[in-house]
């Protein structure tokens, strides 16, 4: 095995970690690596750590890790750091997720579907006079006062469990010690038995000019304090069509520039799907074309923004001016300077992901990882606190549980939402063949839609079946309203190896979408 | 400069109150009404009240901190009491920070280190 530090005491800690198996569960059972060092009858100096665990960020997986160590007893610390967004913002502790992700998303998501429902409450019989109107500004005072609730509810809550917390950065400078650094830049070492990397991802930004200086991201977004205006969304992934989303639903002028396709390792039927019902619904498309410069007409909250864009088929060149230019091209792992390299933790150089085994250890044993991080694995929140809470029960509670990181569900939440689990159709067909699989489908118009006179042929479901194995449900998707709702219970299903069959036998409830 | 306590009665008092010191820190603890021997109907309160007077040098320089009593127990109960309904209050005793989501409810202000944090987190 690769360990760096081969000339400290506690190389034969990890020596008889990876090697006698049953002292070692005891050994942590009691958490002491002077006892376990005693068990081998080594007389070195024992090593006693400033922790049992220390956590280099704050998010989803990092806080559900701390706290369930916490459980157990451990002396555990929690490093969260928010380095600055190139226009200067920050946020509070609880990670991508709960500051500039899932959360906010969600809700300005559903300020949209608010919007959309007043104007069929009129189909409905409601009556008023007046036009409705958005202020941006309200809806996102009261988001970043929700989120501010959060923030400070995981403090109380590290705090009652007796989890240490430093809003500082850190990074390894050698075996077992990280040094954290304080937004003043005070410095301070700390040691621990074993570290957990949860550093998430940040937003990718273009390399053209302008991009740092004129462009925000989902980072800027949820906590831009005016109206973004008429904007230009450059990206096709969830992150930029859920913006796109909510943005024009809001009564926004948007526009969504695209390299090439969308929702890139998504089923791709759904999402021409998705993108055909945004575009119907005002959202504009500029396909195949990436932005090359973007440059600064008027100063302003917001301001004027000039966007040259090229073709990446032929060599045609287009000028746009919007008000904002949300940038969501991609995220990058927080890897490259933590000082990974400090303690032999092998990345991936390409994509700065960290590749582990299946119980979350890197390369080096007593470091481990969890969340949008790690290589080949899901980003998602739900995903990085289970795999951080089994994590801990196998350390510290003897548990032996791993995280099924297999038939997991997502859902997006553009305007008409999507869900699913398990295959897309083009996964399923490279991996068992055209002839093996069978797709039952289905276009379905909500009840709710049909007295607003809304889309009847837009809202579809899909089941992927693998013929082979008692035509069991492989794969699920469904475009509709509450897909995330509709999705939750038929993952539990696929879990449990439902089949059509079994499908085709539960009655369905009557009048919902997801009897379809 | 340190800090100063303002001692108010009742929601319109306490707005007024917070009104006057915009700008700084402003801490408040809010407490069941107290007999004519200073006993408040609310025992958490009683138990609170010493705790939170401990940790009150915590608080930044320049901090008002207000010590509002609510009323009686009626009116407390009133789920449309106007400090339930303007400050989102759900029990006695509250401590928070004026302006801001940080707060601190019932046996939750029992923790001196959890007052501690609410006066010196930034």
């Amino acid at each position: 095995e690769v360990t760096a530090e081969t000339s400290q005491p506690v190389v034969f800690v990890q020596e008889k970690e990876t090697g006698d198996h049953e002292k070692t569960l005891k050994a942590q059972k009691e958490g002491k690596p002077q006892k376990l060092l005693e068990m081998n009858e080594h007389t070195l100096v024992p090593h006693s750590y400033d922790y049992d665990l220390i956590v280099i960020g704050g998010g989803s997986g990092g806080l559900a890790a701390a706290k369930e160590a916490a459980k157990y007893d451990k002396k555990v610390m929690v490093l969260d750091f928010v380095t600055p967004t190139p226009l200067g913002n920050s946020w509070g502790l609880g990670g991508t997720c709960v500051n500039v992700g899932c959360i906010p998303k969600k809700l300005m998501h559903q300020a949209a579907l608010l919007g959309q429902a007043l104007q069929d409450s009129r189909k409905f019989g409601w009556q008023f006079t007046e036009e409705v109107k958005h202020s941006w500004m309200t809806m996102t005072e009261a988001v970043q006062n929700y989120i501010g609730s959060l923030n400070w509810g995981y403090r109380v809550a590290l705090r009652e469990k007796k989890v240490t917390y430093e809003n500082a950065y850190g990074e390894f400078v050698g075996p077992h010690t990280v040094k954290a650094t304080n937004k003043r830049g005070a410095e301070k070492l700390y040691t621990a038995e074993r570290f957990l990397i949860a550093t998430g991802e940040r937003p990718r930004y273009l390399d053209i000019p302008g991009d740092k200086e004129y462009c925000i991201s989902s980072d800027d977004l949820f906590s831009l304090p005016y109206c973004p205006g008429k904007t230009l969304v450059v990206g096709a992934s969830y992150v930029a069509l859920e913006c796109a989303g909510f943005l024009a639903g809001l009564g926004l002028d948007v526009t969504v520039m695209v390299r090439s396709i969308l929702l890139r390792g998504f089923d791709q039927d759904i999402a021409n799907k998705i993108g055909e019902y945004m575009e119907e619904h005002g959202i504009n498309f500029i396909r195949e074309f990436v932005p090359v410069k973007v440059e600064q007409i008027e100063e302003g909250t917001p301001g004027r923004l000039k966007v040259t864009a090229k073709s990446t088929k032929e060599n045609q060149i287009i000028e746009g001016e919007y008000n904002t230019v949300l940038l969501a091209i991609g995220r990058d792992a927080c890897t490259r300077k933590i000082g990974l390299d400090k303690v032999g933790v092998k990345i991936n150089e390409k994509t700065g992901k960290i590749p582990v085994n299946d119980e979350e250890q890197t390369n080096v044993p007593y470091i481990y990882a969890v969340g949008d991080i790690l290589q080949d694995k899901l980003e998602l929140t739900p995903v990085a606190i289970q795999a951080g809470r089994l994590l801990v029960q196998r350390l510290y509670a003897g548990a032996n549980i791993k995280c099924d990181y297999v038939n997991v569900p997502t859902t997006v939440f553009t305007p008409l939402e999507y869900g699913a689990c398990g295959y897309s159709e083009e996964s399923a067909v490279e991996k068992f063949g055209e002839e093996n699989i069978e797709v039952y489908h289905s276009h379905f118009w909500p009840l709710e839609w049909t007295v607003p006179s809304r889309d009847n042929n837009k809202c579809y479901a899909k089941i992927i079946c693998n013929i082979q194995d008692n035509e069991r449900v492989i794969g699920f998707h469904v475009l509709g309203p509450n897909a995330g709702e509709v999705t939750q219970g038929f993952a539990t299903a696929i879990k449990c190896g439902m089949t059509k069959e079994q499908l085709d036998s539960t009655i369905g409830i009557h009048p919902v979408c997801a009897e379809v | 400069m340190g800090w100063e306590e303002k001692q108010v009665r009742g929601y319109l008092e306490f707005a007024q109150t917070a009104q006057r010191y915009h700008g700084r820190p402003i801490f408040a603890l809010f407490c069941g009404d107290k007999d004519a021997e200073g006993r408040s109907w609310c025992p958490d309160c009683v138990t609170a009240e010493p705790i939170v007077r401990k940790e009150l040098h915590n608080m930044p320089d320049e901090s008002v901190f207000i010590y509002c009593l609510v009323g009686d127990r009626a009116y407390w109960k009133d789920p449309n009491n106007e400090f339930r309904k303007n400050l989102k209050l759900t029990g006695v005793p509250t401590l928070l920070k004026y302006g801001t989501p940080q707060k601190l409810v019932e046996e939750e202000c029992f923790k001196a280190e959890l007052v501690r944090m609410l006066f010196t987190e930034d």
